[in-house]
């Protein structure tokens, strides 16, 4: 079976890997993409403005309430009409393809972004407020005390629950193959389906989908003793 | 009210909801005065304190600071709101405080602690901050921690760096919230030691306590505060020796 996974021509070996160089990145790009919604969607809740509070808690509810896939197909062909329609403005009607990857870095930011803003918003109330007087006893602004003493302080509350999203994230990556980006299952697929060797190619992907969660373990370890320095774990 | 008192109070009232927690509170402490207020649990003694640098808005009544006057104006409820952030972070900045529960920033090292807010509010060059953070650190006796994170110290040494952070900002006067009600026993000295140490280099200090000895000792003034109101006050040997209050009498004999 292994000539299967084999590098070059014959094998498909170079297809995954390629497929999992773009699962990775399209990951990694729509976790800097959720984690920016995110933070601004938990600081709207927190906010004394009563109009940023319900939008915030609007998209959190939508977008939780919907199945990852379907997000994807929304934004992939609801981006599509929006871009045909703008397009018509400008007297432009060739049809426009929307890009497959950025199609999927949106969709899968927005779905990080509403369940990360829940880990944040707890991060933040989780900074004991005694700190945050101290700080604000000092004479420093509202931005001083949130930039300088809030925010670096609520990473340690939220590394755990966004490590949790960060695997659930990965493996979401997968959905994006149904929109014909040619990310790692996709790729094991074609593999399965030219080679007629099923098994085999989807045992493969499994393997690597499980290694790359195990090395996101030890990622967030690294964060995670990163974040609490100094700090006694039962403190 | 002289215009040479550090901090001056006039009728200060303090509401939460429907609780009316000071009802009429007036206060002076003259340069270099040491000020303790006593008064037993719920008796409004961590708000008055907290209303000096406005971590409460009063309800009503007069603050002022080195003669600086409190500039606070009525919303449209008809309660406190200050008009001039920038003055109440400039009269903060001269107004130290120092918690039951020390709140050093807890991902910051010793020395960051200390250097944070002369850097950042004082605007202080960073070289001389740390210079004269390690002679703070030196004067409280923990210079070997400055590195330490607070989490890997005791409670007796996270009170004296959080003595050194608000030394660090050069205040006019300093608020202590009951600094050693959170310590064991055998810590409560080393911090009492570097308290009697600032008040005899003549440091303006307003101290909410229930040490006795110290109160008895080291203040100039004492006040005793029940229910909002201030039931007995005058120099020490005055109020401990020939107390007038039934409440203060009582007070002093519950053994606290
Ligand atoms: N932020 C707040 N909101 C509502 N009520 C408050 C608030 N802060 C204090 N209080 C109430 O004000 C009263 C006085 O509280 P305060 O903390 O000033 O008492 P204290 O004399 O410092 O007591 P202790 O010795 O227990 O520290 C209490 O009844 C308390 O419940
Ligand atoms: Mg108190």
């Amino acid at each position: 079976m292994f000539e299967y996974l084999s590098y070059g021509d014959t094998g498909f070996g170079d297809e995954l890997l390629a497929g999992t160089l773009l699962t990775l990145e399209l990951a990694l790009v729509s976790l800097a993409v959720g984690i920016f919604l995110g933070l601004i969607t938990a600081a709207a809740k927190l906010s004394q403005n009563r109009f940023y509070r319900t939008l915030a808690h609007l998209y959190t509810e939508v977008v939780r309430g919907i199945p990852e896939m379907l997000v994807v197909l929304v934004v992939f062909f609801g981006a599509s009409v929006l871009i045909q329609i703008v397009a018509t403005w400008f007297d432009y009607n060739e049809y426009i393809e929307v890009n497959a990857f950025v199609a999927g870095v949106f969709a899968l930011g927005l779905v990080f972004g509403a369940f990360s803003s829940e880990v944040f918003r707890g991060a933040f109330l989780a900074v004991p407020k005694g700190q945050l007087e101290a700080a604000v006893a000092c004479g420093m602004s509202n931005w001083q005390v949130f930039h300088r003493i809030r925010l670096p302080q609520m990473w340690r509350f939220a590394i755990p629950g966004l490590g949790n999203l960060w695997m659930v994230l990965l493996k979401d990556t997968s959905l994006i193959s149904i929109i014909a980006l040619d990310e790692l299952l996709r790729w094991s697929k074609v593999a399965a389906e030219t080679s007629k060797q099923p098994f085999t190619f989807y045992i493969a992907a499994a393997a690597i989908y499980l290694f790359l969660t195990i090395l996101s373990d030890l990622v967030r370890n690294y964060f995670e003793a990163k974040a609490n320095r100094g700090i006694a774990p039962h403190a | 009210m002289t215009p040479s008192a550090a901090i001056s109070i006039n009728n200060l009232h303090k509401t939460f909801a429907d609780n009316e927690v000071l009802k009429g509170v007036s206060l002076s402490a003259n340069q270099g005065d040491v000020v303790s207020i006593l008064g037993s649990s719920g008796s409004g003694k961590s708000t008055l304190l907290r209303c000096i640098n406005l971590l409460e808005v009063p309800t009503s009544g007069q603050i002022s600071v080195n003669g600086e006057e409190l500039n606070l104006k009525k919303d449209r409820h008809g309660d406190l709101e200050p008009v001039d952030p920038k003055q109440i972070s400039r009269i903060r900045s001269r107004l130290s405080m120092v918690f039951q529960s020390f709140n050093l920033w807890s991902h910051m090292t010793i020395l960051e602690n200390i250097i944070e807010a002369p850097v950042h509010v004082l605007k202080k060059p960073k070289a001389q901050a740390i210079e004269d953070a390690m002679e703070l650190l030196n004067k409280v006796g923990i210079a070997e921690k400055a590195d330490a994170y607070p989490g890997e110290l005791s409670g007796g040494q996270q009170q004296r760096v959080a003595i050194a952070r608000a030394l660090a900002m050069e205040p006019d006067a300093m608020l202590f919230d009951e600094p050693t009600s959170a310590l064991d026993p055998e810590l409560v000295n080393e911090v009492l030691q570097v308290m009697r140490q600032l008040a005899e280099e003549g440091r303006t200090m307003i101290v909410v306590t229930h040490e006795m000895g110290f109160a008895r000792e080291v203040s100039d003034y004492v006040i005793f505060l029940h229910e909002g109101r201030i039931e007995e006050q005058g120099p020490p040997d005055q109020v401990f020796e020939r107390p007038e209050s039934e409440r203060f009498k009582q007070f002093l004999s519950s053994g606290l």
